[in-house]
């Protein structure tokens, strides 16, 4: 009864409901818009780069030559090692990347256990002013882009930095430490990076949850711990799935902060395909890596969805 | 000012069967009603004749003109839409002006136009306000001066009063009738409101399951229904089922559990059908006169007050229920209608219907 | 009772850590910004400064970046904001089946790390430009172009679901209404769709900007031999750290405050004179309200009291004090290095004017020293590279405004 077009059923019928409701103008700038994004910025370049990390490194002459076939050399190479090395793994760039996947893998719980409380707290509890002075404090540090943020953090774990000043200070230790070797800088200032994109996702999903729901079973007799755990956290699963998602492949695929706050047994895979192309200068084997750590994170996603039983629609909500 | 002809219209979504063969002739400068419960089609009706949705099959004319594949932009009808859909970042003027800004006319005449049309609806003055500033019954007119503003030929409603409460509804009523007589435009009204239907309409067509049952005016719906359904929908009535036994020039006398009673018959009915017999609560008279043709013992069940009237729920005999009503100044001392009484209705007041589907509750 | 008092006191304390842990850094670094220590630090706090904000603006490479920044931030303003707003209303008008497909594919380039996003771009848009046999000056190699539409890639799906939120709060039978009055679809969504759509531009364009503007990820691939103030400052960040870094994050501070109190302003004037369709507005934006004009307010004496404070103070005399002292101090320290030479030279006086930087800031300790024996594998190798250095070449090219860039050698390890 109520408003909204009837939908002509049929795959047919839609174009001709799209040009009436749109115009022919409009409709056409629709499509060709999204046309282009679609196609030319997201699709195409993803296959355009599997496809060339098929192909052997050739200067540029002799792309397209007789010699540009395809290959799995740059995949080979990602398992197997370089020439020589038959029969053994690539332990150092696997390590590196499996490194990486299951530092991210930390990064996001980590967020998730700290930025819980604080989305539960702002969407629940806070009221008025000072709900709207958590949102202000929370967003202040993302004005920043990820390398001033990773600046402050270097500043912060230097040999002479405050943390260091002040250990030194109370006596906990004799010497300064060095965060970057044993990666405390990297982790906090990856798990810092991405602090705003778990508050968010979470405090959306609770915002939505009906306090009664909290309240009838509290009255119930429910300790605080089985509300959170039967009531809470059922209700904010997408709002963790896709936190957690994507803080995730944003840690796996961070460059600037391993750069800046990496010590020295952490190289980040990233920084691999970084070297690849930039002074490696091979892209085929760069653009082969992308894909290894494209793929391996995807997988590992859509391998924590079916274990957790989340559907794809619930993430990006 | 034109009427409008339906002829045939039918629209399928798919296996969806919304409108079946609707053929009705809406006359020029009418208020016309259709009525209906939720889901029976009469808001797909409407938007065929708006042209939102194209007839699966049939005609709809206005002012004589095919409509087929005119979009409804293009058609010389307006809607009131249901929620009212007014443009909440316009103030109410330029909202009431839109069809003349679409249509390229300049500030000072389409403001020119607003004021005629605050003045129709007894706004004046509220131009600049914006909508969310007004109350429920503004805004309804407001949206209806919108429609009004491009002087469509046909104006469509699509029960725009059941978003108000009761008291602003029955007053809007009377609002909204007030000013399809001052401007004579035709107006096609949907409502599932049989109360809102029977007041305001020179014509009504109940609808059930995409079809149109009965088109008549609203006298004619309450007292002389054609079918089951309508009889049950449109008012409040009893029943009694039964069997005709007999038939003469003017009654029907169908036997029933609570005895032979006579009716005025429907011209469908022979000798022998399955038959319904239906009289209104306000019908049923207590302690009647000896020239009562219907007479039965009953049973007070309850009674319940409601101002200016009682209503009486009685058992019969064989387990039929009755509701009677009685005026409150009529009811006997407090109205304590109780134990065993005698009622009984006149054949002129009761008809008897083919068997057939009623409206649910 | 008393479980529920402990559990508030822990929450309290809890949050308390959280802003610390949130904000610390910042204040930290906003204060090396005005210490007029070469090594940015807190303390020793020599002399209250404002020089490291004139570093900044001295800067050419900074400058120019930071105008490359705001072409490329224009220019993915201009692509983003239509790109995502079309695609949120082709959402809402294609099959309902379709819509999931269609949703995962937009939404996919936000999960999609930014490094394969610029890689896959500067793939396509050169395998393209050798079908055309475009050359070297063309577009397809153009840093600017390669960097707009590598960014646009993702940001416009950042703008795609600002405009989804919007649109899921519009009444479609507005714009039924607006076709019913005589209204050709055109006017209708000129008329009707897009003013309801204006905030959503405003907020779009806004995020758009800054989200280009804070890019790294794709724009070290995309930018080739251009430099934005990312890129620019990342380079900086590697090659040693000095307190202009910090200004420089001071100054974005204040700026984006500036902005985003300004553009407040704005939409609630807007607002306050439009209809209460803006009244199921963004709860975030909405608890952005007051205490964003009450920081700006403080940022704005804060301001304002530096400048004074830094003006009135004799910054000169006491950096004169603060730089005899230090002299003295590394002499001191310089006599009892010699002594303890082959104890390393990871205590080396960090303070020596001539060696501000620190150590374990050197680039080359950024490299394992522990990979390099199993190290034949990596991509290091064989490739005709210099070093085993992570960073391109040209980011080591000498750089005058970075006092602390220079290092002291692959020690400490």
């Amino acid at each position: 009864m109520n408003s909204g077009p009837a939908t002509p059923p049929g795959t047919f019928a839609w174009p001709r409901a799209f040009f009436a409701r749109y115009g022919a103008g409009l409709g056409a700038s629709v499509l060709v818009l999204v046309g282009f994004w679609i196609l030319a910025l997201v699709l195409v370049p993803q296959l355009a780069m599997a496809d060339f990390s098929f192909r052997p490194n050739l200067p540029p002459t002799e792309q397209g030559g007789p010699r540009d076939v395809y290959t799995l050399e740059h995949y080979e190479y990602l398992v197997r090692g370089g020439a020589g090395g038959e029969g053994e793994y690539n332990t150092v760039d696997l390590a590196v990347l499996g490194r990486t996947l299951l530092a991210a893998l930390f990064v996001a719980a980590v967020d998730l256990a700290i930025c819980y409380p604080i989305a539960f707290l702002l969407a629940q509890s806070a009221h008025g002013g000072f709900a709207r002075l958590m949102m202000v404090l929370l967003v202040v540090p993302f004005w920043l882009n990820e390398i001033l943020r990773a600046f402050a953090f270097r500043i912060l774990f230097g040999t002479s930095g405050l943390v260091n000043d002040v250990l030194l200070g109370v006596g906990a230790v004799e010497e300064p430490m060095d965060f970057f070797r044993d990666n405390v800088a990297l982790y906090s200032g990856l798990t810092y990076a991405f602090v705003l994109l778990m508050v968010f996702p979470l405090y959306n999903a609770l915002e939505h949850l009906d306090k009664s729901q909290i309240e009838a079973a509290r009255d119930m007799g429910a300790s605080w711990l089985r509300v959170h755990w039967r009531v809470v956290i059922p209700f904010a699963k997408p709002g963790i799935s896709s936190g957690c998602a994507m803080v995730f492949m944003l840690s796996a695929g961070a460059l600037a902060t391993p750069q800046i706050l990496g010590g020295p047994s952490s190289l980040w895979f990233t920084q691999i395909i970084y070297q690849w192309f930039n002074t490696g200068n091979n892209w085929p084997r760069g653009s082969a890596y992308a894909i290894a750590l494209l793929i391996s994170a995807l997988v590992l996603v859509l391998v924590a969805m079916r274990v957790f039983k989340v559907r794809l629609r619930d993430l990006g909500k | 000012m034109a009427a409008v002809d339906l002829d045939g219209v039918s629209v399928r979504f798919g296996p969806i069967h919304a409108v079946r063969d609707v053929s009705v002739h809406v006359a020029d400068g009418a208020f016309f009603t259709f009525l209906g419960p939720s889901g029976c089609g009469k808001t797909t009706l409407l938007r065929a004749v708006s042209g939102f949705v194209e007839p699966s099959a049939g005609a709809i004319r206005i002012g004589g003109q095919d409509m087929t594949g005119i979009g409804p932009h293009k058609r010389p009808t307006a809607l009131v839409f249901q929620n009212l859909a007014l443009f909440p970042l316009m103030p109410v003027w330029q909202n009431i002006a839109f069809a003349l800004e679409v249509r390229g006319v300049g500030r000072a005449a389409r403001r020119k136009r607003a004021d005629e049309l605050l003045e129709l609806i007894a706004m004046p003055g509220h131009g600049d306000r914006m909508c969310h500033e007004l109350s429920g019954g503004q805004r309804q007119r407001v949206a209806v001066a919108r429609a009004l503003a491009a002087k469509p030929a046909v104006l469509l409603l699509d029960e725009p009063l059941s978003a108000l409460d009761r008291n602003l509804r029955e007053h809007m009523r009377g609002e909204l009738r007030a000013i399809q007589r001052r401007v004579g435009v035709t107006f096609i009204y949907i409502t599932h409101d049989q109360g809102e239907a029977l007041a305001m309409s020179d014509q009504v067509a109940v609808m059930r399951q995409g079809a149109v049952l009965q088109v008549a005016d609203a006298r004619t719906l309450y007292d002389r229904p054609h079918s089951a359904f309508v009889a049950s929908f449109v008012g409040e009535n009893n029943v009694f089922p039964g069997t005709v036994t007999a038939l003469d020039s003017n009654y029907a006398t169908v036997a029933t559990k609570a005895g032979l009673l006579r009716a005025k018959p429907d011209e469908k009915l022979r000798v022998g059908d399955a038959a319904l017999v239906f009289v209104r609560p306000e019908a049923i008279r207590f302690a009647p006169s000896e020239d009562v043709e219907n007479r039965m013992a009953a049973t007070v069940a309850a009674s319940a007050f409601e101002g200016n009237l009682w209503r009486v729920f009685l058992e019969l005999a064989g387990d039929l229920r009755v509701t009677a009503t009685r005026v409150h100044a009529e009811a006997g001392s407090d109205g304590e209608d109780a134990g065993r009484v005698v009622i009984g209705f006149s054949a002129r007041r009761a008809v008897a219907l083919p068997e057939g589907p009623l409206a649910a509750e | 009772m008393t479980s529920t008092r402990f559990a508030g006191i822990f929450l309290t304390a809890f949050v308390v850590l959280f802003f610390c842990y949130l904000l610390g850094p910042l204040v930290v670094m906003a204060v090396t910004a005005f210490n007029s220590s070469a090594f940015p630090r807190v303390a020793p706090f020599e002399c209250f400064s404002v020089e490291w904000f004139g570093v900044l603006a001295n800067d050419v490479r900074l400058v120019d970046g930071l105008a490359n920044s705001v072409y490329i931030g224009i220019g993915v303003v201009l692509l983003s904001v239509p790109i995502g707003m079309a695609g949120a209303l082709f959402l809402t008008r294609i099959p309902d089946r379709a819509k999931p497909w269609y949703y995962t594919v937009a939404v996919s380039p936000i999960l999609i790390p930014g490094v394969v996003l610029g890689i896959s771009t500067l793939v396509f848009w050169d395998r393209l430009g050798r079908m055309f046999g475009a050359g070297d000056e063309s577009v397809f190699y153009d840093g600017m172009f390669l960097t707009i539409v590598g960014q646009t890639t993702f940001v416009a799906a950042y703008c795609l679901l600002v405009f989804m939120a919007r649109l899921q709060r519009f009444d479609a039978t507005q714009e039924e209404a607006a076709l019913d009055l005589g209204a050709t679809p055109g006017q209708s969504f000129r008329k009707v769709l897009l003013p309801f759509l204006k905030p959503a531009i405003a907020s779009s364009g806004v995020l758009a900007f800054l989200a280009s503007f804070e890019n790294y990820n794709t724009t070290v691939f995309t930018s080739l031999t251009q430099e934005t103030l990312v890129t620019v400052v990342a380079s900086k960040v590697r090659h040693g750290i000095n307190p202009s870094i910090s200004a420089l994050a001071v100054a974005i501070v204040a700026l984006t405050l500036a902005g985003a109190v300004v553009y407040e302003i704005l939409r609630r004037r807007e607002a306050g004179t439009g209809a209460k369709a803006a009244a199921g507005r963004n709860v975030v934006s909405s608890k952005l309200g007051n205490p964003a004009l009450a920081l700006f307010l403080l940022v704005c004496v804060a301001g304002i009291g530096t400048v004074y404070f830094a003006g009135t103070v004799g910054v000169e005399e006491c950096k004169a004090t603060v730089q005899a002292e230090k002299r003295r101090r590394a002499q001191e320290r310089i006599d009892a290095l010699e002594k303890t030479l082959q104890d390393g030279a990871a205590s080396a006086a960090p303070e020596a004017p001539a060696n501000p930087g620190e150590t374990i800031f050197a680039p080359r300790n950024l490299q394992p020293a522990t990979r390099r024996p199993t190290d034949e594998a990596a991509p290091t190798q064989g490739e005709g590279r210099q070093t085993n250095n992570p960073f391109s070449p040209d980011d080591l090219a000498p750089n005058g405004d970075s006092p602390g860039g220079q290092t002291s050698g692959q020690t400490g390890d």
